[in-house]
């Protein structure tokens, strides 16, 4: 168990802290790789949800989409892109929104079949125009199941990024990889660590997101963790 | 692009991949619904336990993969049991939340009539509890399922992976059409997986589908 | 009002699309060869000669100051690659590269020009497929890095008949030998099972041998193809003797599978003279340009370890450091050493 104590000692020493193979260099990698697929796949993924929430049509179509995207796994999809589109943040980026679209589409589609018809049906008899149907009562009720959905994607991204040192890429895999490939358990140790820290802080910095995104009306209706909505796919 | 004589020619090697990660995948969720299942009845009689134990499973999610297959070397080897530590604890999560759900759903008169029939604690859960918790279970296994076959693609990186290392070879000596193979395999496999576990869940629920 | 919301979302998603690409360059991580040596691993691995030799002052303004390197992610403290770049030529890079042992992800960073010096080994056909120059090695830092398989001693015990097997072979196995191997696979896209098949057939191997009737035999390899195919070489000398193979290949790199040979995880592993020399001594310095000399010293380390070098072949495999025939034209490069040459 030498790596977990080394791991601290590698943690606090200064010198891990600066330059290009620096913790602060790396965590800046690793938060735009994530940061950038989770964008990229709520841009896609959301106004599709939307759609096929909003109007009931291909919503088959949606949530199986996003249950074959759950079996490809991101390792799979770096070794098929890099041949093609070689180094930079492209292979990853793909890979990585290919992982985020399925549970943000899924929860998107999910969270806005989920609204009270009687309620969608009511907002039209009073005159609102389908937008305002959409944005003015759909979203809102949809909305914890949404942040719920990309709460996953992002916890999955940040722990997914890793793999990216694998085809030479940055972020604190670099520190995985190049542990394994040195046997220096310390190093390996402290990578594993300082991502799985991220990936805590993006679950929680989230989970207080959703929170908050329930509208005061209906905060009593629902499960306060949102975990049955991840488990709706 | 893709050289369909290679594949011919190693209908064995991409049996054995096949295989090796069929393996792979069912024994870790075997052992790890096992498991799951040991921690969920204990949780269900010593309550006290359901934060520690769910924390600690929470914990090992979180390890990035990659990390453990890597750290567990020095210790269990280039081997089967590297691979399937991990496998297996990735599972634990999941399927533990899971089985939990399913059980605390199950309608306290539901428990209360089956008490009064007279059945004893072990016969209620396994006449009565189990199956009433069994399609939330399955939600958890499919998913743990689906999981854990990509997550057998990346103990290629110790010399496992089953069709991860077919990849992995067609990556390293740059013959896509391994890499490909290799691919669509996986995802039939999960797909496949999925499938016959919705199966496995009508065949063993059919009051369910009598319901709808 | 719709039509130009539908435009902008278009037009965000093509911004970060090519934002992706253009930042894309800079995004395979580099590790500045200065701050890469002195990590808390160095001293693990590193040549104990290198931490107390006087730190070379690398000439500024040399050429290699200007240059990215681009290897395997233990090259950094390894003695025949940026250790001994910096103690034997006095050649240090602005950056170091950790890409793989000479596969995919080194071959295409030198091609794409993404590292300026890429580290492939000397029996790789890509050098001379893609028109790569591999800069000669003028000081000698490369050693005696002949093939030579090692195996555990309690397998020796079990089949004491085991290198009469293998060794024949070995000696058959000549440079030219190799890179013809290398490239069936690499290259023509042949399978490593029936490339070395067909040169065991042509060969002299004969099967039907009884000699190794029930015993148990892991074949390892490292990641590098060209260790698959001298697995393979080894697998299928030994299943036509009998041997029950199991083969465990591309288990990762030297710090990886070398402890799994040591442990038993695997019996026999294909091995680079000099550098496994230098591997097992910790970075001592012993290897030599003879082979014979560097296999013996190889020999007297694996004892304590229970492990036995057998016959080597005549080809070897050395760390070969490559560049593009433009960047070779450009700062006019032919050897390593011109590497330390001042900048134009």
């Amino acid at each position: 168990m030498d790596g977990i104590t080394g791991a601290f000692g590698w943690l606090t020493d200064p010198t891990h802290w600066q330059g290009a193979d620096g913790i602060p260099t790396r965590f800046v990698e690793h938060v735009e790789l994530a940061g950038l697929a989770i964008l990229v796949a709520l841009l896609i993924a959301v106004p599709i949800g939307l759609y096929t929430g909003h109007t009931g049509r291909g919503g088959a179509l949606a949530v199986n989409v996003a249950g074959i995207g759950r079996a490809i796994p991101s390792y799979a999809l770096l070794l098929v892109f890099f041949p093609i589109l070689g180094f930079g943040l492209l292979t990853p980026l793909l890979a990585l929104v290919l992982l985020s679209i399925p549970p943000i589409l899924a929860n998107t589609h999910v969270g806005l079949r989920g609204v009270d018809r009687e309620t969608v049906d009511a907002a039209r008899g009073m005159g609102m125009r389908e937008s305002q149907v959409l944005t003015r009562v759909e979203l809102p009720a949809a909305m914890p199941v949404m942040v719920a959905g990309l709460r996953t994607a992002a916890v999955a991204a940040v722990a997914t990024a890793t793999l990216a040192a694998l085809i030479a890429g940055g972020g604190f895999g670099r520190y995985i990889v190049d542990g394994f490939a040195l046997q220096d358990q310390s190093m390996l140790v402290a990578g594993a660590i300082l991502v799985a820290v991220l990936a805590v802080i993006t679950e929680r910095g989230l989970t207080l997101a959703e929170r908050r995104v329930v509208s005061p009306g209906i905060r009593l209706a629902r499960d306060p963790d949102g975990e049955r909505a991840d488990d709706a796919v | 692009m893709i050289k369909p004589e290679w594949i011919a020619d190693n209908l064995g090697v991409i049996a054995g991949a096949l295989i090796d990660h069929l393996v792979l995948t069912v024994l870790a969720v075997w052992c790890g619904l096992m498991i799951s299942l040991t921690a969920a009845l204990l949780i269900r009689r010593l309550g006290f336990l359901r934060g520690p134990v769910t924390a600690t499973f929470g914990i090992l999610y979180t390890i990035p993969s990659l990390a453990l297959f890597a750290f567990l070397v020095p210790f269990t080897g280039l081997t089967l049991v590297t691979a399937e530590i991990g496998l297996i604890g990735y599972t634990l999560l999941i399927l533990t939340r899971n089985i939990l759900a399913g059980l605390d759903g199950i309608p306290a008169e539901i428990r209360e009539s089956a008490d009064g029939m007279g059945y004893g604690r072990r016969q209620r859960l396994l006449a009565v509890d189990l199956p009433l918790a069994l399609p939330v279970i399955f939600t958890g296994l499919r998913i743990a399922t689906v999981t854990t076959v990509g997550l057998v693609m990346v103990t290629a990186v110790i010399g496992e992976g089953g069709l991860g290392q077919l990849m992995l070879r067609g990556f390293n000596r740059q013959f896509p059409t391994m890499i490909y193979v290799g691919f669509v395999l996986i995802i039939v496999v999960a797909l496949v997986l999925d499938v016959l576990l919705q199966l496995a869940e009508r065949l063993l629920t059919p009051w369910a589908r009598r319901a709808t | 009002m719709r039509t130009f919301r539908r435009a902008a979302l278009g037009a965000t998603i093509v911004a970060l699309l090519v934002s992706a690409c253009t930042s894309g360059g800079s995004s395979p991580s580099a590790t500045t060869a200065a701050t890469a040596a002195p990590t808390a691993a160095a001293s693990a691995v590193a040549s104990p000669s290198t931490a107390a030799s006087p730190a070379s002052a690398a000439p500024t303004g040399s050429i290699a100051s200007q240059l990215t390197l681009g290897g395997p992610p233990e090259c950094p403290q390894r003695p025949f690659c940026v250790l001994g770049l910096k103690d034997t030529y006095g050649v240090e890079f602005k950056l170091f590269l950790p890409l793989d042992a000479g596969g995919p992800l080194s071959l295409s960073a030198i091609k794409s020009g993404l590292v300026d010096v890429g580290l492939l080994f000397s029996s790789d056909p890509s050098i001379q497929v893609n028109n790569l120059v591999a800069l000669e090695d003028d000081k000698h830092l490369q050693k005696a890095d002949n093939l030579v398989p090692v195996v555990r001693n309690d397998l020796l015990a079990k089949a004491p008949g085991l290198p009469d097997l293998i060794n024949p072979f070995m000696a058959k196995l000549t440079q030219e030998a190799l890179t013809d191997l290398n490239k069936q696979v690499t290259v023509d896209g042949k399978d490593s099972k029936s490339v070395a098949a067909a040169w065991l057939a042509a060969n002299g191997l004969t099967t039907g041998g009884t000699s190794g009737a029930g015993i148990k035999v892991k074949v390892g390899s490292t990641n590098f193809y060209e260790q698959e195919i001298l697995g393979e070489i080894f697998a299928q000398v030994l299943e036509a003797n009998g041997f029950t193979v199991e083969r465990k290949f591309q288990l990762g790199n030297r710090e990886v599978v070398f402890p799994a040979l040591q442990k038993g995880d695997i019996d026999i592993l294909a091995e680079y003279a000099a550098t496994a020399l230098e591997y097992v001594n910790k970075g001592a310095g012993e290897a030599t340009g003879d082979a014979a000399e560097t296999v013996t010293k190889l020999n007297t380390r694996l004892a304590p370890l229970k492990l036995t070098a057998l016959a080597f072949a005549p080809a070897t495999d050395q760390n070969a450091f490559v560049v593009t025939k433009a960047t070779a034209d450009k700062y006019k490069l032919q050897k390593v050493s011109d590497l330390a040459n001042p900048a134009p």
